[in-house]
């Protein structure tokens, strides 16, 4: 694993980069309940759509603190989302502070959070949405849904992808045309409408779980098929070479050789493929999300945080801060990318 | 060349037929229909139901229904939806016209600019002025087109650039039809924009690495060594060369922009298929929804179609097999 | 009698990752009016490279070093763009090795010629100029409206040829023109070749690995290795008595120095990496005949007769190059 980070950090230093980034996110993603200061379907009416709040060393008097702290927020006309700092009121930060007990993943009792202040002051990091839940830890808990949305539906097109494109490569002829007639019959329909379709099929109303699988289906459903289609492709190369005749003539199953021979021989492309394909399924769920199609409320993913915004100008214009999910998205779907790039560089002949 | 068009046409037909299977069949994946959500209101009698369902024929055999519909479409009747009560093709109707422009529009918008710039960074690469446009792109490529939507939203609502939402604008009765168009086009301008924004990118980059590629190409040696000067190699042998993959992809673009176009039309409040295919999953008007789809997939292989036969007047070596 | 070709002491390097590796160390070589000189040796040895800097077409990352180019008496090296477009074409004309590659895919292989004519003539005129050479190199008129992948290999290049000749150059370059071609075709190429330098007086840089194809209307032959020229002279004496060690294995390499049953020879080793040349004579790994000053330094060009031969083995010139 060392050896492929160097071999990263030569190849493109933004891969680089992009990966520990990536990791952050992840870590972040995972350890939500401790890092995030308040839980994500806590609502404090009186703060809605609250600015962020700024963190300060220095106060009004020039005097230097060493703890952080943020000021109080005076709320002026809750109607019109008003808000103006209370320079009277100081809360300093406290880290690894005590809290009535959470459950992480819902099960286990914790009840240390990574920073907070006195129940009195407020610290909305990146302020507060429509009900007043503060926006900095519903990015966390919804971190969990985006990132990991991505790579499972990935893995599970990857599959479909490499044994179908596998086996219509390998054995050619009626199969073959039967089934790349199907991907093509799934890919001539535009990605955005096949989901929609896709999700029309079932309820509106799902309990998160059955969402959250049914999201998963319905993106590994459009994306295996262009895996299996190059997959193909390059089997249909690696078919032809020697090695795979030595192999044939020495009495090995189809199936074998598939798995053990032309399959392996696929993955440096694979897997820069799927790097670079996570970003489209991160998309497919925020549309599905920011539509009201994905995953529901309470629960946060950082495209239902962005439905808000839609067709209500007036949110958007008042408060900005509504879009920080989307750069989120923006920063994550980015360092795949780049990711996907340095992995490109590594793996290709060439630079061995 | 007639025999090549008429073979992507016969092509064309099954899997027109397959589209439309696969259409019927996703929908009809769908545990209950669209009178599941009414059986639950208490006002309706389940005989009222039971009537509209035999007047929809959703009673009958799904095989059945399948090839009343397609009897249906073929005459041009895609049934009707459930929620607005009119015939489905007149919504669709309204609507496809507005995509349809949109699309168009950003087509168009984006291939004008980002050639251009892939030529010129091409010419530039390894200096700056590339290392810059390739960065940029590499930004475009990676935002989501709903977040510049957004943003351009936001921008302009700041500072009422551009009118946001629908198309027209209210009007004196006697305003002339020029006016009318342009005012349809200032309406057009931000979704319009936000879809070419998040299409240059990916274009810019394809274009640079034809264009570098086609200069590295055996007959670009043969054109300086007969002395032609640089600019005259670069415009007649590498452009020729490099524009036609671009041609080939032009179906693909075609769907990416739809896609695209979709997400970015509800978002901005442009009234086209997005946000009508949306509003029917909203209220699972199944003949709607499986309408929309048909037309989505008819309107991707027609663009296909249409660039394999540009690229057969472009590449002689398709034309002349 | 005039040279229309001087090359002397060429080096051409090659910018590789930062480094620079030398390629052509010191090239020197003449072709004089209506002569063919062969430019023989393996791949790898720097004979394309030599025929592009004539043309100075080098290739991306590679650049000049030293040396200098006498086309007509001029120094080609000084020349500026402009003047090198000038002369491309009209005075020198270059073929290259694998026609389908050489011809831009979506023009008609009439136009692709067309454009090579230099000066001022209408269109009609043009097209006959046209069809007067394809007369010449035995294309039919209708050749003119083809593609490139509508004709045979042997078409394409004769297409190339064309487009080489249709200004009467002085100097004609011919890169492998055979070597993709099949073998019938490649006779017919050559025999086309041999005819058109003799009606039309032409000088010809003819490089090759094959030395039997050079043996066939040569004059003169040069012998190259690892990027420099180890023996030059005329084209019989050096194949009835090859001096250098390099020439004399290839020479025995040739299927009819062989009688039947003898093994079939190779030379052993193989070229070496530019980046990394063995110390003193480059091919002294492979050379049967090699002494210890073989292995410290360099040789020069020791003349015999009318030929030169870069050989310890024949005089004690030494010529250390630093690379």
């Amino acid at each position: 694993m060392n050896n492929l980070l160097k071999k990263l950090k030569k190849a493109n230093k933004f891969s680089f980069f992009s990966f520990w980034i990536l990791f952050l996110l992840y870590i972040g993603a995972f350890l939500a309940d401790f890092i995030s200061p308040y839980p994500y379907d806590c609502q404090y009416r009186q703060y809605s759509l609250c600015p962020p709040t700024k963190i300060h060393f220095i106060d009004k008097n020039g005097k230097f603190h060493l703890r952080p702290f943020i000021y109080g927020i005076k709320v002026i006309n809750p109607y019109f989302n008003e808000y103006e700092i209370d320079y009277s009121k100081i809360y300093p930060i406290r880290f690894f502070v005590k809290v009535p007990e959470r459950k992480i993943f819902g099960r286990i009792k914790f009840g240390i959070c990574l920073f907070r202040v006195e129940d009195e002051g407020k610290i909305f990091l990146f302020g507060t949405d429509i009900h007043g839940r503060d926006i900095f830890s519903r990015i966390l808990y919804g971190a969990r849904i985006s990132l990991s949305i991505g790579i499972i539906g990935v893995c599970i097109s990857f599959l479909l992808g490499l044994l179908i494109g596998g086996i219509s490569g390998y054995f050619g002829g009626k199969l073959d045309t039967f089934l790349m007639r199907i991907v093509e019959i799934i890919m001539v329909f535009p990605g955005f409408y096949l989901m929609l379709a896709l999700r029309a099929s079932f309820p509106l109303n799902l309990s998160s779980i059955e969402i959250y699988l049914l999201i998963v289906v319905i993106l590994s459903f459009i994306g295996w098929a262009s895996l299996a289609r190059i997959i193909r492709g390059m089997v249909l190369s690696i078919k032809e070479e020697e090695y795979i005749l030595a192999s044939r003539a020495l009495g090995l199953s189809s199936f074998r050789i598939i798995i053990r021979h032309i399959l392996p021989n696929t993955f440096s492309y694979s897997i820069t493929a799927l790097t670079l394909s996570i970003p489209g399924y991160i998309l497919g769920e925020s549309a599905l999300s920011i539509l009201g199609l994905g995953i529901q409320e309470p629960y946060p993913s950082w495209g239902n945080m962005l439905s808000s915004a839609i067709g209500n100008l007036k949110i958007l214009t008042t408060a900005p801060w509504m879009l920080i999910p989307g750069f989120f998205i923006f920063l994550t779907i980015i360092c795949f990318n780049f990711l996907g790039d340095g992995l490109r560089t590594v793996f290709d002949p060439k630079n061995w | 060349m007639k025999k090549y068009i008429l073979r992507r046409l016969a092509q064309f037909i099954p899997l027109i037929f397959g589209m439309t299977l696969i259409s019927f069949l996703i929908i009809n994946l769908a545990p209950g229909d669209y009178f599941t959500q009414l059986k639950m209101n208490p006002e309706i009698s389940p005989q009222t139901i039971e009537e509209m369902r035999k007047s929809f024929g959703l009673d009958k055999h799904p095989i059945i229904q399948y090839f009343y519909w397609i009897k249906n479409v073929l005459k041009f009747n895609l049934g009707e939806s459930f929620a607005y009560h009119v015939p489905v093709s007149f919504l669709i109707k309204q609507k496809l016209k507005n995509t349809i422009s949109l699309s168009i529009f950003s087509l168009l918008l984006t291939w004008l600019i980002s050639i251009p710039l892939g030529i010129y960074a091409a010419t530039k690469e390894g200096k700056w002025q590339e290392k810059i446009l390739s960065f940029l792109a590499y930004i475009g490529i990676s935002i989501p087109s709903f977040l510049i939507a957004m943003l351009l939203v936001f921008f302009s609502a700041k500072t009422m650039v551009f009118p946001i939402g629908g198309t027209t604008s209210i009007f004196s009765p006697d305003a002339t039809s020029w006016e009318k168009f342009i005012d349809y086009i200032r309406h057009l301008l931000l979704p319009g924009i936000a879809l070419t924004l998040s299409g240059i990118g990916s274009l810019y980059r394809l274009m640079k690495n034809n264009f570098l590629e086609a200069l590295e190409s055996p007959y670009i040696i043969t054109a300086y060594a007969k002395g032609l000067p640089k600019l005259k190699v670069f415009y007649k042998h590498a452009l020729r060369n490099s524009i036609n993959p671009m041609i080939t992809i032009f179906g693909y673009e075609l769907s990416g922009i739809l896609s695209g176009a979709a997400l970015v039309e509800i978002i901005t409040n442009w009234p086209g298929m997005g946000r009508l295919i949306l509003d029917a999953v909203l209220s699972q008007d199944i003949y709607l929804v499986m309408a929309s789809l048909l037309i989505g997939g008819i309107l991707l292989v027609v663009g296909n179609l249409l660039s394999d036969i540009l690229i057969a007047f472009a590449d002689p070596r398709i034309r002349l097999r | 009698m005039e040279k229309i070709l001087e090359i002397k002491n060429l080096i051409v390097s090659f910018k590789i990752r930062e480094k620079k590796v030398k390629i052509l160390r010191g090239v020197d070589l003449s072709i004089e009016k209506n002569e063919v000189v062969s430019l023989a040796g393996e791949s790898g040895s720097g004979k394309t490279l030599t025929g592009l800097s004539v043309i100075k077409l080098l290739p991306k990352n590679a650049f000049f070093e030293n040396g200098e180019i006498y086309i007509d008496g001029e120094n080609i090296l000084e020349f500026s763009e402009i003047e090198m477009e000038k002369i491309r074409g009209e005075k020198i004309g270059m073929i290259f090795q694998e026609p389908s590659s050489y011809l831009n895919p979506v023009y008609t292989v009439g136009n692709q010629v067309e454009e090579a004519i230099k000066g001022k003539i209408n269109k009609k005129e043009k097209k006959e100029k046209v069809i007067q050479i394809f007369k010449e190199v035995g294309l039919k008129e209708n050749v003119y409206f083809k593609y490139p992948h509508q004709l045979s290999g042997g078409m394409q290049q004769r297409v190339l040829i064309s487009i080489a000749l249709i200004n009467n150059p002085y100097l004609l370059i011919a890169d492998e023109v055979t070597t993709a071609l099949d073998v019938t075709t490649a006779i017919q190429i050559i025999e086309l070749l041999k005819n058109l330098i003799n009606k039309f007086k032409l000088s010809v840089l003819f490089i090759t690995h094959d030395i039997s194809l050079a043996k066939i209307f040569s004059h003169k032959i040069a012998v190259m290795y690892s990027g420099e020229i180890v023996e030059i002279g005329p084209i019989q004496k050096i194949f009835e008595n090859p001096l250098h060690p390099y020439t004399e294995n290839l020479i025995s390499c040739l299927p009819e120095k062989y009688k039947k049953g003898d093994k079939l020879k190779t030379i052993p080793g193989n070229i070496p990496d530019f980046e990394n040349l063995p110390s003193g004579c480059s091919f002294h790994p492979r050379c049967y005949y090699k002494k210890e000053i073989c292995l410290t330094n360099q040789p020069g060009k020791t003349q015999i007769e009318e030929r030169f031969v870069r050989c310890f083995k024949y005089g004690n010139i030494v010529e250390n190059r630093k690379s």
